[in-house]
């Protein structure tokens, strides 16, 4: 189909999508640490995969939510021009996946419950990242969170973008504030591998539905935590105590299942993805 | 993929256009397209719909008989061609191997049983660009005679009980989406109620843009059945053809007890354009070919294709000998 032959409401679509996704990328939306600081208490930063270095895109340790304590691993982006470039963007590279698969060991060794926070447009393309076994590091990263045996919590916070987020999203429960996206691959790159364009993102937009409506649908997200109108980069705060309500409530769900249940369910689960 | 075929006896599929069309209790299909002396038997040609049938030996290198090797340009006659595994006997360039057409060249002769499981498809954006994606699935199975993008089948693989899961570049790109899936998660499955050792031959772009987020799902249903094979301590042994990326490499394909990989083969998560408008990076010098990344500790070996059985035997038989000792082993 050529664009010429395609109606105008179709490019109001696609701003419309587009619009959505750059809503989800708002720079001022609550980023992992601002939830760690605002939702946790006590938390210790760890560092390092113990094999090659600490990647600043992804961040964790122990914490409290409440009065439980958990493990906490989340994907920073940064909120300013230098802490951006310092943290890529969010994009991990493939120490950042081992660390946090040491993490989540840890808190397996001891019984604290993983709280993920996702927020990633994508695992970094890189030529680093590559040699270094990226696409090694999140089919690890999947199969310790399906076998991990202490209850598990993920909250994409903006973005989930490709298996650089299921690989810290594979939990018992998924929760999403409302505006953000949860995408097999950023727009771009999409419309790259579909219309080999990366400009029709706009399209590719419309095409996805990236929304996190669309993963909630399909039972790849549990809950959407509402966010105060006009969205959680104009009410922090708010957003953050929102998220935390709901976190605390699925955890104790969770805690009150037997960890062998938990595990039947979780892999009868992710067998039965979208089906 | 929603609809049966009628089971069809080995002896009237001969000569149907390379489609495999045997039900799980269908006798097995007679593989004959080895290097080892195979001499070509009419059954070999089943699930090779991409290539002419391997003809006499000594066909004129030019005409319908003959393959051009897509590393070198030249002709190649078409028995010459299947007998080297599709392994180019001039420039030794490893040539793309349909689904079907590598599982027969893995197993033992006369053990390949295709299953023909009905899966769903699935649309779950009602995606549509200019085609729509159903057509294009349908497209895809009528040009390539694979259900979808993953085929599994029974096997033995020098006389040891294989499932076989084998990647159809040419359905969509071995894209990874909802039905590809499930057919590779009951493959899993199988070796896991038969006690069979897995083996996959990945090919793949990655995910299936088309499915959206449903295709990132399948990197999870992959990884529930390939812990499933790990926890009931079946080896896993995993091939990487060219190409094998994304989601594919990020999930079932490097989860593998054993990673192997053939000569070249282009192998990592994002593709080298991807990276290079991402980052502005140059590009080192075979980068994300088998070799860098055997280099690099990533991958267990470099297999080229005429002993990939032997490999993949002799590994099967080291990683299945402790099971005699605790009496599972049949």
């Amino acid at each position: 189909m050529t664009a010429a032959a395609q109606p105008l409401d179709t490019t109001q679509r696609e701003r419309a999508a587009f619009a959505a996704v750059e809503l989800a990328r708002h720079p001022d939306r609550p980023r992992a640490l601002a939830v760690i600081a605002g939702a946790f208490s006590d938390f210790t930063e760890l560092h390092g995969d113990r094999l090659f270095g600490d990647d600043p895109a992804v961040v964790g340790g122990p914490a409290r939510l409440g009065e439980r304590w958990v493990m906490v691993v989340a994907q920073e982006k940064g909120v300013d021009a230098d802490t951006r470039a310092m943290r890529n963007f969010g994009m991990p590279h493939p120490e950042g996946y081992r660390k946090a698969m040491r993490l989540m060991r840890l808190a397996e060794r001891f019984h604290l419950p993983l709280v993920c926070l996702v927020d990633t447009p994508a695992a970094h393309p890189g030529v680093g990242a590559e040699e270094r076994g990226q696409a090694w590091a999140i089919a690890a990263s999947l199969a310790v969170m399906l076998e991990l045996r202490v209850p598990t919590v993920a909250a994409v916070l903006s973005e989930g973008g490709s298996g650089g987020a299921l690989a810290l999203a594979m939990a018992d429960r998924v929760l999403a504030l409302e505006n953000a996206i949860y995408t097999v691959a950023p727009p771009e790159t999409c419309a790259a591998i579909l219309y080999r364009d990366a400009a029709q993102k706009g399209r590719a937009a419309a095409a996805m539905r990236p929304g996190v409506d669309t993963a909630h649908l399909l039972g790849l997200v549990d809950e959407l935590v509402p966010e105060p109108a006009p969205g959680a980069h104009a009410h922090r705060a708010v957003a953050i105590a929102g998220l935390r309500g709901a976190l605390e409530r699925h955890l104790d769900a969770l805690q009150r299942v037997p960890i062998d249940d938990l595990l039947s369910t979780r892999r009868q689960r992710y067998r039965n993805a979208d089906a | 993929m929603g609809r049966h075929r009628p089971g069809v006896g080995a002896g009237s599929t001969r000569g149907d256009a390379g489609r495999v069309t045997f039900g799980p209790s269908s006798p097995p299909v007679t593989a004959g397209l080895r290097a080892r002396g195979g001499n070509g038997g009419g059954d070999a040609q089943r699930g090779m719909a991409q290539l002419p049938a391997p003809g006499p030996r000594l066909r004129p290198l030019a005409g319908p008989g003959a393959a051009e090797c897509p590393g070198c340009g030249r002709r190649v006659a078409s028995a010459r061609w299947e007998a080297a595994l599709r392994v180019c006997p001039l420039c030794g360039h490893h040539a793309r191997v349909p689904a079907w057409a590598r599982a027969v060249q893995l197993a033992d002769d006369g053990t390949l049983e295709p299953l023909h499981w009905e899966v769903a498809d699935r649309d779950p954006l009602g995606f549509d660009d200019g085609v729509p994606y159903p057509a294009r699935v349908r497209a895809a199975r009528s040009a390539t005679g694979a259900d979808e993008a993953v085929v599994v089948g029974r096997a033995e693989l020098e006389g040891l009980p294989v499932v076989l899961a084998s990647m159809e570049f040419g359905f969509l790109g071995g894209s990874l989406g909802s039905a590809a899936g499930e057919v590779f998660a009951r493959g899993c499955e199988l070796a896991v109620a038969e006690r069979r050792a897995l083996v996959s031959v990945c090919i793949s772009g990655g995910a299936r843009m088309q499915e959206g987020i449903a295709a990132l799902a399948q990197m999870a249903r992959c990884t529930a059945g390939t812990t499933q094979v790990a926890a009931a301590g079946l080896p896993y042994l995993s091939l990487l053809a060219d190409p094998c990326f994304g989601g594919v490499t990020a999930s079932f394909a490097t989860q593998a007890d054993v990673i192997l990989a053939e000569p070249r083969a282009r192998i990592g998560f994002a593709g080298g354009r991807v990276i290079e408008q991402a980052t502005h990076q140059s590009l080192p010098e075979g980068f994300q070919t088998a070799e860098f990344l055997v280099d690099r500790g990533m991958i267990d070996c470099v297999v080229p294709r005429p002993e990939l059985r032997a490999t993949l035997g002799r590994l099967l038989r080291a990683l299945s000998a402790s099971r005699r000792h605790d009496g599972t082993q049949a």
